[in-house]
């Protein structure tokens, strides 16, 4: 017991000193998962948009494709993407191995089926009458869709968070991708995994105290945006 | 073009899969009418009005709207007709917000404030109090106010409403109703409005049109009588009722077949008849008595073994014969009066 | 609307943040290397990263793997040099024409480490005479089973000692993770481990000088553990920055280096010794 008591003391401490290995941990997640969000949310909502919202020759197909792309693993997922950045990979040029965007354009990968998938479903999901609603006060095509959106949004923003919870809770993609390499690619999570492996318990409590406070921050922010609206 | 009708349908059909919901050849609504569509529940009359409102599109057949066909592509007309449904949804924004909609999208932003607060006034709704509540913060009849609201600040060239006292309190009611009539005096928007309040209909309308599955009557009030029929003496088919009375028809095309039968038909009586030829004398409830539209005339409502059957007297029998809601009577109509749908 | 204020905000605040701070690593001094476990955890190149900058102005970033691994990320151009400590696999590296100028920078050696209580009694043996008294004894052995410098050497002396390499008997345990983690794990089920010497003093630093495990063979010929750094070839790989690579190679092979090498030392022990030629 008092080993784990000692894990939370040390993490106490190395919070309250502003220790510059967890705190660039820390900067380093939170900057990874920003990217990595925006891009996911970019290219993702227009297309579960569409997707919920027209109706195609094979849209069942493709939907049914997102869903199941819904159980990514992490590591699938850098792996792939590992194959294409690597210099002799297609990508290669871009020298995203071992980086921060690289590390966000894998993540944006693994979390984009979440906010293409939710998405359409909170489309699906507006009421029957809201069309004709828009139709019958004077809405074009363009307005009718973009207002259907905003209507959405409640729903739209649970999507994002759920995106957002994914991508900073991984450690696969960061490890393969990032190279969990110090003061530049070490994230919350690698660091975890490294500290544990290499036995320095406190500064893996310290640094899952931190991941848990993003993610009640994360969800505070939502509970007080739909509060709002 | 202005003197084209308001609109002009012709060969009208609507399928939903394979059932007909509407078959109309042709039907005409002129500019400025205040017109009402009643019918039983599944007669068609949703659809009808949301292809008035160029919200559905009929499968076959053209709608005319002020001389030029609609068709699926034609988005603008949806900028001069506006339909008020019985259950209307609002946006997930302020008041003020679901109110403004209609002027946003038409890009007339000139005066929004004055304008959206003077139609919040008009239905009732102080915009001090209301136009900063959001959409989960009214009532059912708050609710259907702002609806209309949002509708009539974009002063449509007809206004189409679905039962639009329904499902609300008296007071909302009452203003629902009092602004129908004033924009009408106002601004001679035309209305198409379906209601159960016949007393309203009868007040706001000039015209009644009845649908029944699909189909236009010529009949404007109706009394609907439905099978089974069984064979009974004398070539006569008789249905049974409740509390043992017969109905008697003649001929009926099939066992299950409906009937129409005109309320200008009925005999009311307050004694019980002897000696007289119709087959039909029933026994009934007067369960209510209101003023028609032609003058001189009742419409008496009343109910045999809990059929409902509309019947019609001059002001002057009513009188001589005491008639009152509650009061027992005797209803009469031959066998024959009994139309075959 | 208060939704595009939000998400003009947010749109702004990550393109700052990616635009700050050091992102790639592609940069005009930036060094990309692969190293091994053992050298990264014992924290032997944190302590030298500092005085590299400030002697040579190179900026090095380094990523800790196998031996195997950081051999795939060279042949792949993805680093620019290799620190590690398979000779033979070295040499085969270097005839095959993927890296070049390799040269000997430390050594320390290799020990077998197990419970302080020897279950199976191999305290003071010979190599081989101990492998085939664990295989006796089915004795928990643990293994890197990464193709790391380390498992490449264990490798080795299964062989010498004439056994059969174990794979999947049910005392073997192969992890595919760091020498630290290793011998964690060799630790938390009491079992065997073979481990560079650096690694172990790190590890018995982080338990105060109390580890659970202890060294129990040591010294012998065959132990020996010899880093060297490679360049990667330049004609291999377009994108390698062999200037800076040489610069860096002079550096750790020069005498500060190897003063700087031979000072560092856990719990008062040295764990690397320099050996490089000068050149």
């Amino acid at each position: 017991m008092g080993y784990i008591l000692n894990g939370f003391v040390r993490a106490g401490i190395l919070l309250a000193t502003g220790n510059p290995e967890t705190f660039s941990a820390v900067f380093t997640t939170l900057k990874v998962t920003s990217m990595s969000i925006m891009a996911s949310l970019f290219f993702g909502i227009p297309a579960g948009f569409f997707l919920g919202y027209s109706n195609f020759p094979g849209k069942k197909h493709i939907r049914a494709v997102v869903d199941t792309l819904l159980a990514l693993p992490t590591v699938v997922v850098g792996l792939f993407v590992y194959a294409f950045i690597s210099y002799r990979g297609p990508l290669g040029r871009l020298g995203l191995l071992f980086t921060i965007p690289g590390i966000a354009l894998a993540q944006a990968v693994l979390v984009l089926p979440i906010v293409i998938s939710l998405t359409a479903t909170a489309i699906e999901g507006l009421d029957r009458r809201l069309k004709s609603t828009l139709l019958t006060l004077g809405a074009r095509k363009k307005q009718i869709a973009l207002t259907s959106l905003v209507e959405a949004r409640h729903a739209v923003m649970t999507a994002a968070v759920a995106a957002y919870g994914r991508a900073i809770s991984e450690v696969g993609i960061s490890m393969m991708i990032g190279g969990n390499i110090k003061w530049y690619t070490r994230t919350i999570t690698t660091a975890i995994a490294l500290e544990t492996g290499k036995g320095d318990f406190g500064e893996g409590v310290a640094l899952g105290i931190v991941l848990l406070l993003l993610a009640f921050v994360v969800n505070w922010v939502l509970i007080l945006l739909k509060r709002k609206k | 073009m202005s003197d084209a009708p308001l609109y002009e349908i012709k060969d009208l059909e609507y399928r939903y899969g394979d059932k007909f919901i509407l078959n109309i050849p042709h039907l005409t609504i002129e500019k400025g009418d205040s017109i009402s569509l009643s019918g039983p529940n599944g007669s068609g009359k949703s659809t009808l009005l949301k292809i008035l409102a160029f919200i559905e599109f009929p499968c076959r057949g053209t709608v005319s709207f002020n001389g030029i066909k609609a068709t699926n592509v034609n988005a603008p007309l949806t900028q001069n007709v506006t339909l008020l449904l019985q259950d209307p949804y609002l946006l997930k924004k302020t008041v003020f917000e679901n109110v403004a909609y209609g002027l946003r999208v038409r890009r007339s932003k000139d005066n929004l404030t004055a304008r959206v607060c003077e139609s919040l006034r008009l239905v009732g709704l102080p915009p001090e109090r209301f136009a900063q509540r959001r959409w989960y913060e009214l009532s059912g009849g708050e609710s259907q106010r702002v609806a209309l609201a949002s509708r009539i600040i974009i002063n449509p060239e007809v206004l189409i409403l679905d039962e639009p006292t329904a499902n609300v309190d008296q007071q909302s009611a009452f203003l629902i109703k009092e602004v129908i009539s004033s924009i009408r005096k106002k601004f001679g928007t035309s209305l198409i409005i379906v209601s159960h309040d016949h007393i309203w209909r009868n007040q706001a309308t000039d015209k009644n049109i009845e649908i029944y599955e699909g189909r236009i009557r010529e009949y404007s009030t109706h009394n609907i009588v439905r099978g089974p029929w069984t064979p009974a003496a004398e070539g006569l088919w008789e249905k049974n009722l409740p509390d043992n009375q017969k109905i008697y028809a003649v001929n009926p095309p099939d066992k299950n077949a409906t009937a129409i039968l005109s309320p200008s038909n009925i005999i009311v009586s307050t004694e019980q008849p002897v000696s007289i030829s119709a087959q039909n004398i029933l026994k009934g409830i007067i369960t209510s008595m209101n003023l028609e539209k032609e003058p001189g005339k009742v419409r008496i409502d009343a109910a045999v073994s809990g059929m409902p059957l509309t019947c019609c007297v001059t002001q002057h029998a009513a009188g001589d014969l005491q008639l009152i809601p509650g009061k027992d009577v005797w209803v009469v109509f031959k066998a024959s009066s009994l139309q075959w749908h | 609307m208060k939704i595009l204020r939000i998400m003009v905000i947010c749109f702004t605040f990550t393109a700052v943040v990616s635009c700050t701070g050091n992102n790639t690593l592609s940069g005009d001094k930036v060094l990309r290397m692969a190293t091994t476990t053992s050298t990264d955890n014992t924290g032997l190149i944190d302590y030298l990263a500092p005085y590299i900058k400030a002697d040579t102005g190179i900026e090095l970033k380094w990523v800790a793997v196998g031996t195997g691994k950081a051999f795939v990320l060279g042949k792949n151009c993805d680093v620019d040099v290799l620190m590690v400590h398979a000779p033979d696999a070295e040499n085969q590296y270097v005839d095959e024409g993927h890296g070049i100028c390799r040269s000997q920078i430390m050594y320390n050696d290799f020990v077998i480490i197990g419970p302080k209580n020897d279950p199976a009694r191999i305290k003071g043996k010979a190599v081989s005479e101990a492998l085939n008294r664990i295989v006796e004894k089915s004795a928990s052995f643990v293994s890197r089973g990464d193709d790391s410098g380390t498992n490449k050497k264990e490798m080795n002396l299964w062989k010498s000692a004439r056994l059969p390499v174990p794979d999947r008997e049910q005392w073997y345990i192969q992890t595919g993770q760091g020498m630290l983690n290793t011998i964690n794990i060799a630790a938390e089920i009491d079992a065997y481990t073979l481990t560079d010497r650096g690694t172990f003093i790190k590890y018995e630093s982080n338990y105060k000088g109390h580890p659970r495990l202890v060294i129990l063979i040591e010294g012998h010929s065959s132990l020996r553990n010899q880093y060297s750094v490679i360049a990667i070839n330049p004609d291999r790989c377009k994108n390698a920055q062999f200037e800076l690579t040489m610069k860096f190679i002079n550096w750790i092979t020069s005498s500060r280096a190897r003063k700087l090498i031979g000072d560092f030392k856990l719990l008062g022990k040295q764990l690397f010794i320099p050996n490089a030629q000068e050149h």
